[in-house]
C-alpha cells in the first residue's frame, strides 16, 4: 500500500466529507419521514421512497413545466406531495385500522408501486433537471461545494429543528408522541388516534417532499426506492423511531458511502462501483452488532 | 347513569361476552368481580370503545355510545383507567397528568392547573416526582398516576380496571381509600377486580362474571356474606387467600 496514495486519500477528505455531508442531509429527511409514521402506526411505510419521487416530479411540473417562480414552485411541490401523503393514508391506511400492522405495511408496498407507476405516466421517463435554487460552486482549498449544497444544509437543519419542536411543544406534536409510546392509553386520554396517523402521513409526505426536491437537480420516476433504501437505513442504524438516530444514521451512511468508495479507489485501486453496497454493509452490521440502531436504547416491551 | 343492555363482543370467533347486562347508578361505585377470563376486562375494553360491540347496546346519561370510537366516550365524561396503568413510561409524571387534560380546551388553562393541584393533593408523591420519567415510578405510584391522568379529563364517570394488581397490601389500601374519596366527591365508579373482598367492601351493588356471562347480582354487603359467591367466583374450589 503506497504511503503516497494515502496521502492522496487525506487530501482528498474533506471533499469526501463534503459530498457525504450533502447526500447524508437527504437520507436524514427520508429516515425521519419513517420514524414519524412508524412511531404513529407502527407502520414501515414503504412508499416513502416515492414521497421524494413526488416532490421532485412536482418541482419539475410547477417550476419547468408551468414556469412558476421558483420559491413558489418549490412551496406548491411540497403542498402537493403533502396533499399525496394525506390520500394515501384516508384510502389506504385508514381503512385498514383495524387490521393488523402487517397487512397495512403490504399496503405501503403497493402504494410505492402504484406511484411510482404514477410518476411513469404523468412524466417524461428519462430523469430530467429539476432548477436549482442557487446555481454556481463556492471553492475554499480543498474542496468545491454547490450553492445548492448550502440550501441543502440550511434546510435539513430547519426541518429537523421544526420537527423536534413540533414533537415537544405542540399539542399535536405531544399527542402524537403519546401514540408512539402507547396507542392504547393515547386513544383513553381522548387522543383521536387515526387523526394522528393522518397527520404523521401529512408530516412524512412533506419531509419526503423536501428531500426530494433538495436531491435535485436530478428528478426521476425511479428514484424512489434508491431514496426509500437509502433512507431506510439511515432510519434502521440510528434506531428506528428516534429522531436524533435519523440524523446520525443519515450522516454516518452519507460519510462512509463517500469514504469507504474513495479509500478504495484511491488507495487501493479498485472500482467506484461499490458505492450502493455501503448501504447494505452498514444495514447488515448493524443489525447484527446492534440491533436497537447506534442511538436507539432498545425495544420497550409492553405488557 | 350507565346501562349495559344484552351486550355481546368477541374476539375473533370467540364469544368474550355473552348477552350482558349491567347497570351502574349515578354516585354510586359498582363492582364487577370474577376469575380471570371471565371477561371483566372485555366488557370495560367495549363500554370505552377499544373493542366493537357486535349485539346489544349500551346507553350512558340515556345516550347511545354503543360502538363509538373512545376519545368521543373519553369526551362525554367516561375515563377508562386500563389493566397494567399504561402510563406513558418515557414521557414525566407532569407531561402525562397534561395529555389527561388533552381534549380540554386551552382557556381553561386556569381550571387545569387547579385540577393538577387537586390530583397532587389527593397523591402527594406524585407532585414530588412530577419531573420523573413515569417508567421509573414503582408500581403503586404508576397506578396512583393513571388514576390522576383519568382525574385530568374531569370526568363524571371512572372505569377503573384492576387497581390491586400487582401491588403490596398497603399499597392496595391506600388506592382504594383513595377511590372511596372520589366517590364522595361525586364520581360515578365502575371497578373491576379479582380481589372480591376489597373491592365489595367500598363498593355500593357488584355482579359476579364467570365465562362471559354475569352469574350474580346484588348489593354489595349481601354479596360479601353469600356463599353462593364462592361457588361462582371461585369455581367451587377452595377458597384462596384473599386481600
Amino acid at each position: 500500500m503506497p504511503l503516497g496514495s494515502i496521502v492522496d486519500f487525506l487530501g482528498n477528505c474533506p471533499q469526501y466529507i463534503a459530498n457525504g455531508l450533502a447526500n447524508g442531509c437527504i437520507y436524514i429527511l427520508v429516515a425521519m419521514g419513517f420514524n414519524i409514521i412508524f412511531n404513529s402506526t407502527g407502520i414501515i411505510n414503504f412508499a416513502q421512497g416515492e414521497f421524494c419521487m413526488f416532490g421532485g416530479l412536482f418541482a419539475f411540473t410547477f417550476g419547468v413545466t408551468l414556469g412558476l417562480p421558483l420559491p413558489v414552485a418549490i412551496i406548491l411541490a411540497i403542498l402537493a406531495t403533502a396533499i399525496i401523503g394525506a390520500l394515501m393514508e384516508r384510502l389506504m391506511i385508514y381503512p385498514l385500522r383495524n387490521a393488523s400492522v402487517i397487512t397495512a405495511i403490504i399496503a405501503t408496498v403497493g402504494a410505492s408501486i402504484l406511484f411510482k407507476a404514477l410518476g411513469r405516466m404523468f412524466w417524461p421517463k428519462e430523469a430530467y433537471k429539476v432548477p436549482e435554487f442557487s446555481t454556481g460552486n463556492i471553492t475554499i482549498p480543498g474542496v468545491t461545494v454547490s450553492r445548492q449544497f448550502l440550501w441543502v444544509l440550511g434546510l435539513t437543519v430547519v426541518s429537523v429543528l421544526l420537527v423536534y419542536l413540533f414533537f415537544n411543544r405542540t399539542r399535536a406534536g405531544r399527542a402524537m408522541r403519546a401514540c408512539s409510546i402507547n396507542r392504547q392509553a393515547a386513544s383513553l386520554v381522548g387522543i383521536n388516534v387515526s387523526r394522528m396517523s393522518l397527520y404523521s402521513f401529512l408530516l412524512a409526505a412533506t419531509l419526503g417532499g423536501i428531500a426530494g426536491l433538495i436531491n435535485a437537480p436530478y428528478a426521476s420516476y425511479s428514484i424512489g426506492l434508491f431514496l426509500g433504501i437509502k433512507g431506510f437505513t439511515a432510519a434502521v442504524v440510528g434506531g428506528l423511531g428516534n429522531t436524533f438516530g435519523a440524523v446520525t444514521g443519515g450522516l454516518v451512511l452519507g460519510l462512509l458511502e463517500e469514504l469507504i468508495p474513495g479509500f478504495l479507489t484511491v488507495v487501493l485501486g479498485v472500482s467506484t462501483g461499490y458505492k450502493d453496497a455501503v448501504a447494505a454493509l452498514l444495514l447488515v452490521t448493524v443489525l447484527l452488532l446492534r440491533p436497537q440502531g447506534l442511538i436507539g436504547k432498545g425495544v420497550v416491551e409492553k405488557v | 347513569m350507565l346501562e349495559v343492555k344484552n351486550v355481546s363482543a368477541f374476539y375473533g370467533n370467540i364469544e368474550a361476552l355473552r348477552a350482558i347486562d349491567l347497570w351502574a347508578r349515578a354516585g354510586r361505585i359498582t363492582t364487577i368481580i370474577g376469575a380471570n377470563g371471565a371477561g371483566k376486562t372485555t366488557l370495560l375494553r367495549a363500554i370505552s370503545g377499544l373493542i366493537p360491540t357486535r349485539y346489544g347496546e349500551i346507553r350512558y346519561v340515556g345516550q347511545d355510545i354503543t360502538n363509538l370510537e373512545p376519545h368521543r366516550i373519553v369526551k362525554m365524561g367516561i375515563s377508562h383507567i386500563p389493566e397494567g396503568r399504561q402510563v406513558f413510561a418515557s414521557m414525566s409524571v407532569e407531561e402525562n397528568l397534561e395529555l389527561g387534560a388533552y381534549l380540554r380546551p386551552r382557556r381553561h388553562r386556569k381550571e387545569i392547573r387547579e385540577d393538577l393541584a387537586f390530583v397532587y393533593d389527593i397523591f402527594p408523591v406524585l407532585g414530588e416526582r412530577k419531573g420523573q420519567m413515569a417508567g421509573t415510578l414503582s408500581g403503586g405510584e404508576q397506578q396512583m398516576l393513571a388514576i390522576a391522568r383519568a382525574l385530568m379529563s374531569k370526568p363524571r364517570m371512572l372505569l377503573l380496571d384492576e387497581p390491586s394488581m400487582g401491588l403490596a397490601p398497603l399499597v392496595i389500601k391506600d388506592i382504594f381509600t383513595c377511590l372511596k374519596r372520589l366517590h364522595m366527591e361525586g364520581l360515578t365508579i365502575l371497578l373491576v377486580e379479582q380481589d372480591a373482598q376489597i373491592a365489595l367492601s367500598v363498593s355500593d351493588y357488584g355482579y359476579v362474571m364467570r365465562a362471559g356471562k354475569v352469574r350474580l347480582e346484588g348489593d354489595a354487603a349481601g354479596l360479601l356474606q353469600s356463599d353462593d359467591i364462592k361457588k361462582i367466583y371461585l369455581g367451587e374450589e377452595q377458597p384462596p387467600e384473599v386481600g
